[in-house]
């Protein structure tokens, strides 16, 4: 049977049903009745973002627009500090839980036995474990170590959260290659370390860095560990934007323009590796 | 062997494991303002807990039909999602690129914004129903309505990342047993419910035990939305903890409903995870 019999006996169904033409109409329909409830809240967003203070509660009215709200909120040296912190954190907590996972999922792809299996079964309790459970106590070890409200205070137990479930996606990935490369690197006089760096890393890369995508993101848009686990000195975007809505003042503008500045570089990041996170999703 | 995972076990048990032991340590212990030495009360905090009215007869209900609620919605309109952007057809990178947004906003600005939508004098919301001639509704007053805009939140989050991954899933199917149905003229449905289906059924439990796991802790979009309201109405497990520990300022018992919820969640997730096992290896 040749290909255009079986496209012949397709629209047999609903499709056929409809006028010509219609099929493309119904799409459009759909394609609009899925993008607007998707992209509203954020467009939303960026239109309060640009009204006045005076208009923000009626931004259905008036035609006011300006970009005010960004000069001020530009103007205030602790959102600047957090956009850097920000950055900084992101980036670093990405190298950091990268390089941990990427040998512990590594470890759980090619060893057999009781500590792989005994490490599996611990990073999936872990990975269930409500943060809530453990984030107040985890105030009272950062100070007790000294590194409550610095980089190394926020770093180190974002790392401790990303290597359950990325040790879990790494071992995905090296089950994805074929280790037999790397036999034919340790018969040729590799080590177990060489052939993992130079053998099983360079194929990994793809899947690196869709993950490496993901835990930027996820950083950049943390909020309660930056709530608890930091103060003054180490302002976070999410937490000072969230202090423009509070109960003494609504200033929904101002939060807004911070919303949107912290949604910049997050929109960068998500278009430029869109082809890499749709890779990454795929658990 | 044992090096390539010794970065990743300090780090767990010194920011995962201790954090953890010292938290059920807490919850032994009476933790309130007027007892200095904290004194080692055993199981009295639980004993509360667990006697609380509020805490089982609406916490527990709550984080449950929460996510159930969450996990089954968003399964839903993500199949439909993805389905509908396996076929080609020219809007669909338009509407592909649409769909990343709620990955990329934080959930709290999310949390925010749909707050600010709903608000009963300004939103949006109210405005528009207020243009179809319909009663303006004061949506974070009343518990049903309040957690159905919780919902909506989560479901808004949530769907694009099932829509995505089940996409991916989709997309990695052979073709052959569809040309074989459209052979023997199987209608769009029957070729969805008896091959599609089935076949996506793996994909599927994966995403279901990630998101059910991740859905029971939820936190900062029902903090930030009602913070638990009104008069507790919403309160998921996450939310009791925070509030018991720091507004009414009862360490051990927030430790203690910390902890009670952990062995719940636990237990729930070893379950899954036979249940996971049946339809994928995971471990192996």
């Amino acid at each position: 049977m040749n290909a255009t019999a079986i496209a012949g006996a397709e629209p047999a169904g609903f499709f056929a049903a409809l006028a010509p033409g219609g099929k493309r109409v119904l799409f459009a329909l759909a394609a609009i009745a899925v993008c607007v409830p998707f992209a509203f809240p954020v467009l939303w967003l960026v239109l309060t973002s640009l009204r006045p203070g005076s208009g923000v509660y009626y931004v259905h009215r008036g035609t006011e627009f300006t970009i005010d709200n960004y000069y001020e909120v530009l103007s205030q040296p602790i959102v600047l500090q957090a956009l850097f912190n920000s950055f900084m954190i992101s980036t670093l907590a990405t190298v950091l839980s990268l390089g941990v996972t990427a040998t512990s999922g590594y470890m759980l792809s090619r060893f057999r036995g009781p500590v792989p299996n005994a490490w599996f079964s611990l990073i999936y309790i872990f990975r269930c474990v409500p943060y809530v459970s453990w984030v107040l106590p985890l105030y009272f070890v950062t100070q007790r170590l000294g590194i409550f409200d610095t980089y190394w205070g926020l770093l180190l137990p974002h790392v401790a959260v990303h290597i359950c479930f990325f040790s879990w996606i790494m071992k995905g990935f090296f089950d994805g290659i074929d280790p037999s490369m790397e036999y034919a690197a340790m018969i040729d006089g590799c080590s177990r370390w060489g052939a993992f760096w130079r053998v099983a890393m360079p194929a990994a890369i793809p899947g690196l860095t869709a993950l490496a995508i993901l835990c930027w993101l996820y950083t950049w848009n943390e909020f309660l560990f930056a709530l608890i686990l930091t103060s003054h000195e180490t302002p976070i975007l999410t937490v000072v934007m969230a202090q423009f809505v509070h109960e003494l003042g609504m200033e929904w503008h101002l939060m807004s323009a911070t919303a949107v500045l912290a949604l910049g570089p997050a929109l960068i990041v998500t278009l430029f590796g869109q082809k890499y996170v749709l890779r990454g999703l795929r658990v | 062997m044992l090096a390539l995972i010794a970065p990743a076990v300090l780090a767990l048990v010194l920011f995962q494991v201790v954090p953890i032991l010292s938290g059920a340590n807490t919850s032994f212990r009476d933790w309130s303002l007027h007892d200095p030495k904290r004194t080692w009360i055993g199981l009295a905090n639980y004993d509360h807990v667990l006697r609380d009215s509020d805490f089982i007869g609406t916490v527990l209900p709550n984080t449950f039909g929460f996510m159930a609620a969450s996990v089954a919605c968003s399964l839903v309109l993500g199949l439909l999602l993805a389905l509908m952007l396996h076929r080609r057809w020219p809007g669909r990178g338009l509407v592909q690129s649409i769909i990343l947004l709620p990955l990329m906003v934080a959930p709290v600005i999310a949390a925010i914004m749909i707050r600010w939508m709903f608000n009963d004098q300004f939103g949006i919301v109210n405005v528009v129903l207020e243009g179809l001639g319909l009663a303006p509704v004061s949506w974070l007053t009343g518990r049903w309505t309040a957690f159905f805009v919780i919902l909506l939140t989560d479901v808004w989050l949530w769907t694009p990342w099932f829509a995505l991954i089940l996409l991916a899933g989709l997309e990695s199917l052979p073709r052959e047993p569809f040309e074989a149905a459209q052979i023997d003229a199987a209608g769009a449905w029957r070729t969805f419910r008896y091959i599609t289906l089935p076949m996506l059924r793996p994909v599927m439990v994966v995403c279901i035990v990630i998101r059910a796991i991740d859905a029971f802790r939820t936190f900062d979009i029902v903090w930030t939305i009602t913070g638990g309201g009104p008069a507790r109405g919403t309160e998921l497990f996450s939310i009791y903890a925070y509030v018991e520990s720091f507004q009414f300022l009862n360490l051990g018992r927030g430790s203690a409903a910390a902890v009670i919820g952990a062995i719940i969640i636990v237990i729930f997730a070893l379950a899954l995870y036979r249940i996971l096992n049946r339809f994928v290896e995971v471990s192996r």
